[in-house]
C-alpha cells in the first residue's frame, strides 16, 4: 500500500496542477455556500472511488488470467512498471503536459448538476502514467482485497491535494506549489523504475 | 521605526553570535536536555522491543523481547520479535521459544556459530521466517519475521 | 577605478586585520586545544597547531584582502574531505571494512548526520520515536548532539549551514570549482525545486516505511562515508544509485556546470534550510544606488539563488548559503552581507564583520576535531 500511496499523493499534486485550473471553475460554478461546494467535491471524489474499485476489480482479473506463472507475475510488471515510469518521469517534465488534461471535454457539457460526476469519470479514467502504474499494480495483487487496497491508498493519496480546492483562490505562490508537485510526479516515477528493476531481475534470477 | 529595526536587528544578530559562542561548551548539556524529550527515543523497530522474558541457563543468558509490530499511525499486520543471548554461548544453540506467553512453544531456532546457519523450525502459522541472524559485540541476535 | 573603490572599502588593514582577528584567535585556541595544549605525541601536538594556524590565518586573509568566498571554500572542502578520511579511517580500524554490518544496525551503532533530520519529523510527531539505528545520547555522532548543532546552525545561518557547516557540501563545492567555464551553461529553473520535490517524498516514504529512506537509498555521500553490506539484489542496487549519484551529482556535473548540483537538485535539507533563511539575521542585500546590473553575480553563484530579475527588484532570493561568491564577483560592492533591519547599502563592513566571525567561528570550531585527525593521519604516514 506503500507505494500506492506515494504515488496517488505525487501524480494527484500534477494532477491538480495541470486539471486544477479547469476543474476548479466548473466544481464551483454555479455554487453557492460552503454546503454546496461540498457537496460537489465530495460527489467528484465519490465517482473517483467508484470507478478506481471498478478498475482495481478489472486488473486483479487480467493479472489472475495472465500473470498466474509466479516468474511472469515478475518479469511482465517489471517490465510494465519500467515502461510507465519512464512515462511518469516524461509526462513530468514534459512542455506539453498542459494539454493531456482530459477534464477539458467537460467544457462541452451543460447540466452543471452532473458536472462533478463527470469530472471524476474522467479524472480517474484519464490516461496518465499514474494510473498504468496502479492498474499493473492492481494485475499483480495475491488477492482482490489487496488490489482494493492498492487503489484506495491510490485514491487517498491522490484525493488529499483535491481537498483545497475550494481555497485555490486564496493560494499564493500557486507556480511553487506546481513545480514541486510535477518534479515530485516524476521522482515517483523514478521509485517506480527502480521497484520494476527490482522486480525484473528477481523475476530473471528465480526463472 | 526605521531606527527600531536596526536596533532590533544588531540586536538579534548578536543574540547569535553568543548562542554560537556558548553552542560548543554548552553542546553536553544541551544534548542531555534534548535527550529527554518524549520523542527522543529509538522506534522498537530499531531497538528490537523491550525485553519481555528471560532465561538463564549454564552461564547464558537468553532475552526473549516483545513483538514488534509498531507503525506509523497503526501497528502493522506483518512485525518481528528479537532473541539475544549474551554470556557464554555453545557452538550450538538450541531453543524453543514461546514468544507470546501462551504457554505454548511458537518455534525452535538452531543456531550453528561456527558455520554461521541458522534454522527455524515455525510450530505456529504467525511465525514467517529468519530476518536477521548474526553475531553481536554481547552474544547473539536473531530477528524472526512474524504476523499478526 | 571601481575595482580600487571596491577592494579599498571591504579589505583592512594589516594591523586592523589581525585585530580583527585576535577573537578568533583566542577564542579558537581555547576549543581546538581545550586550554591545555598538549604535545606529547609530537604528530598529534604539530596538527593541532597546523589547523589552529589554517584556521587563523584564512579568517585573517578574510578581512586583509576583503574577499570571503576562496577562504571559506578552503577550510570547507579541507572539513568534507577529512570527515570522509576520519570515518572511513575508523571504519576500518574497528570493523576493517567500510560497510556496516547487521550487528552494527540492530546494536544501533550507526553515526548520525543531519541529513536524516526531514525524515524524522513525521514519525517522530506521530510515534513519539526516532527512526534511526543511532544512540540518543553518548558516543560518536549520537543523534542529541547533532539536532542540537544543526539546530542551532540553522537558527543563526540559515541556508549558511549549507556553506559553513554542511560536511558533505564541500564536496560538490570543491568540483564545482574545477575548470575555468562551465560546458553547461543553461539549467532550467524548474531544478531548483526539486530539493522541495525531494523532501515531500523521503518524509513521506519514511513516514509510511519507518525508515530513513534517503539514507537507505539515495544518499550521494555513503560513497564516501559507510554504506550497508552488499549482501543482496537490493543492496547492489543500493550501492549502484550511491555511486553513480555521488559521480553524477557530486563530480560530473559540478565540473560540468560551476554549479553545487547535489546540493541543488537532491538535498532535502537544503529545502528545510532555504525556507530557515527567513528566520536568520543575516542575508545578503543589493545596494540598488551602486548596482549597475552587470549580473556577474548571477553567473557566479552556485546555488541558483539570484536570478536577473531578483537582481533588477533588488532582492537575494531564500536559496542563498551566503558562500560570498557573489560579494567577491561585484566589482562595486553593490551586492554585500547585510543584517535585516538594516537598510540595504548602509553598514556594509559592519554587517560583513559580523557575519563573517559567526560563521567563521561555527565551522571553525564544527571542522577542527576532523581535520586534525586527518593531518595527524596524514603526519604519521609520512613520518
Amino acid at each position: 500500500m506503500t507505494d500506492s500511496l506515494i504515488l496517488g499523493l505525487s501524480s494527484g499534486s500534477a494532477c491538480l496542477a495541470t486539471c486544477g485550473m479547469v476543474m476548479f471553475p466548473y466544481l464551483m460554478a454555479g455554487s453557492a455556500g460552503v454546503k454546496k461546494i461540498a457537496i460537489d467535491l465530495a460527489l467528484f471524489l465519490l465517482t473517483r472511488l467508484v470507478v478506481y474499485f471498478i478498475l482495481a476489480t478489472v486488473a486483479w482479473y487480467f493479472g489472475q488470467a495472465f500473470f498466474s506463472n509466479p516468474v511472469v507475475r515478475n518479469i511482465v510488471p517489471g517490465i510494465l512498471y519500467i515502461v510507465f515510469a519512464v512515462m511518469l518521469v516524461w509526462y513530468s517534465i514534459s512542455n506539453n503536459r498542459h494539454t493531456a488534461c482530459p477534464a477539458k471535454i467537460v467544457k462541452t457539457v451543460n447540466n452543471h448538476k452532473l458536472v462533478p460526476i463527470l469530472l471524476g469519470l474522467v479524472n480517474s479514467l484519464g490516461f496518465c502514467p499514474a494510473l498504468f502504474l496502479i492498474l499493473t499494480k492492481g494485475a499483480t495483487q495475491g488477492t482482490l482485497t489487496q488490489s482494493y487496497f492498492a487503489f484506495l491508498a491510490f485514491f487517498i493519496g491522490s484525493s488529499l491535494w483535491f481537498l483545497p480546492l475550494p481555497l485555490a483562490g486564496k493560494i499564493r505562490k500557486k507556480e511553487v506549489l506546481k513545480n514541486i508537485g510535477i518534479l515530485a510526479t516524476g521522482l515517483a516515477g523514478i521509485i517506480f523504475m527502480i521497484k520494476g528493476l527490482t522486480n525484473l531481475i528477481g523475476g530473471i534470477i528465480n526463472g | 521605526m526605521k531606527k527600531a529595526k536596526i536596533v532590533a536587528g544588531i540586536s538579534w544578530a548578536f543574540f547569535c553570535l553568543i548562542l554560537i559562542i556558548i553552542l560548543f561548551p554548552g553542546l553536553t548539556g544541551l544534548s542531555n536536555s534534548v535527550s529527554k524529550l518524549p520523542f527522543m527515543k529509538l522506534n522498537p523497530r530499531y531497538t528490537g522491543g523491550e525485553i519481555g522474558n528471560q532465561i538463564i541457563s549454564a552461564g547464558c543468558t537468553l532475552d526473549i523481547r516483545k513483538p514488534v509490530f509498531n507503525g506509523f499511525l497503526k501497528e502493522r499486520s506483518s512485525g518481528f520479535v528479537q532473541l539475544d543471548w549474551h554470556g557464554s554461548l555453545p557452538e550450538i544453540i538450541k531453543d524453543s521459544i514461546d514468544y507470546d506467553h501462551d504457554g505454548k512453544n511458537d518455534f525452535c531456532i538452531l543456531i550453528d556459530r561456527n558455520n554461521l546457519k541458522t534454522v527455524l523450525d515455525p510450530i505456529s502459522n504467525k511465525v514467517k521466517s529468519v530476518a536477521v541472524s548474526t553475531q553481536t559485540s554481547y552474544g547473539w541476535a536473531v530477528r524472526v519475521r512474524l504476523i499478526k | 577605478m571601481d575595482n580600487a573603490i571596491k577592494t579599498a572599502v571591504m579589505r583592512k588593514s594589516f594591523g586592523k586585520s589581525l585585530l580583527y582577528t585576535l577573537p578568533m584567535f583566542l577564542i579558537t585556541f581555547m576549543f581546538i586545544t581545550g586550554g591545555k595544549p598538549n604535545f606529547s605525541d609530537p604528530a598529534s601536538g604539530l596538527a593541532m597547531v597546523s589547523v589552529f594556524l589554517m584556521v587563523n590565518v584564512l579568517y585573517f586573509f578574510m578581512h586583509f584582502t576583503g574577499k570571503t568566498d576562496r577562504y571559506r571554500a578552503i577550510l570547507f572542502i579541507i572539513f568534507a574531505m577529512s570527515l570522509s578520511y576520519t570515518l572511513i579511517h575508523n571504519m576500518l580500524e574497528v570493523r576493517k571494512s567500510m560497510s556496516f554490518s547487521q550487528a552494527d544496525i540492530l546494536e544501533c551503532k550507526i553515526p548520525f548526520c543531519h541529513l536524516v533530520i526531514p525524515m524524522m519529523i513525521l514519525p517522530a510527531a506521530f510515534t513519539k520515536s526516532i527512526i534511526f539505528p543511532g544512540s540518543i545520547i553518548g558516543g560518536f555522532a549520537n543523534i542529541s548532539s547533532m539536532v542540537v548543532l544543526w539546530l542551532v546552525a540553522t537558527l543563526v545561518l540559515g541556508r549558511g549551514f549549507c556553506s559553513w557547516g554542511c560536511f558533505y557540501g564541500g564536496w560538490d563545492d570543491g568540483f564545482s570549482r574545477i575548470g575555468r567555464r562551465p560546458v553547461i551553461k543553461k539549467i532550467s529553473e524548474l531544478w531548483k525545486w526539486m530539493p522541495f520535490a525531494v523532501l515531500l517524498m523521503v518524509m513521506l516514504s519514511a513516514a509510511v516505511t519507518m525508515m530513513p529512506t534517503y539514507c537507505s537509498w539515495i544518499c550521494p555521500f555513503k560513497a564516501v562515508t559507510e554504506f550497508e553490506q552488499v549482501t543482496s539484489v537490493e543492496s547492489a542496487a543500493k550501492a549502484g544509485i550511491f555511486l553513480s549519484l555521488f559521480g553524477g551529482l557530486v563530480i560530473v556535473l559540478p565540473v560540468m556546470t560551476k554549479k553545487r548540483t547535489q546540493c541543488s537538485f537532491l538535498c532535502p535539507l537544503g529545502a528545510i534550510s532555504t525556507l530557515s533563511n527567513k528566520i536568520t539575521p543575516f542575508s545578503l542585500k543589493i545596494d540598488k544606488n551602486s548596482c549597475n546590473e552587470c549580473f556577474k553575480c548571477v553567473g557566479v553563484c552556485p546555488l541558483f539563488a539570484l536570478t536577473k530579475d531578483d537582481i533588477k527588484a533588488g532582492k537575494v532570493s531564500l536559496f542563498c548559503s551566503k558562500c560570498g561568491k557573489c560579494v567577491d564577483a561585484c566589482s562595486r560592492n553593490a551586492i554585500h552581507y547585510g543584517i535585516k533591519g538594516i537598510p540595504a547599502g548602509t553598514m556594509k563592513n559592519f554587517s560583513r564583520n559580523i557575519f563573517l566571525f559567526v560563521s567563521f567561528l561555527f565551522m571553525a570550531i564544527f571542522s577542527s576535531g576532523a581535520i586534525i585527525t586527518t593531518f595527524h593521519g596524514l603526519l604519521k604516514l609520512i613520518f
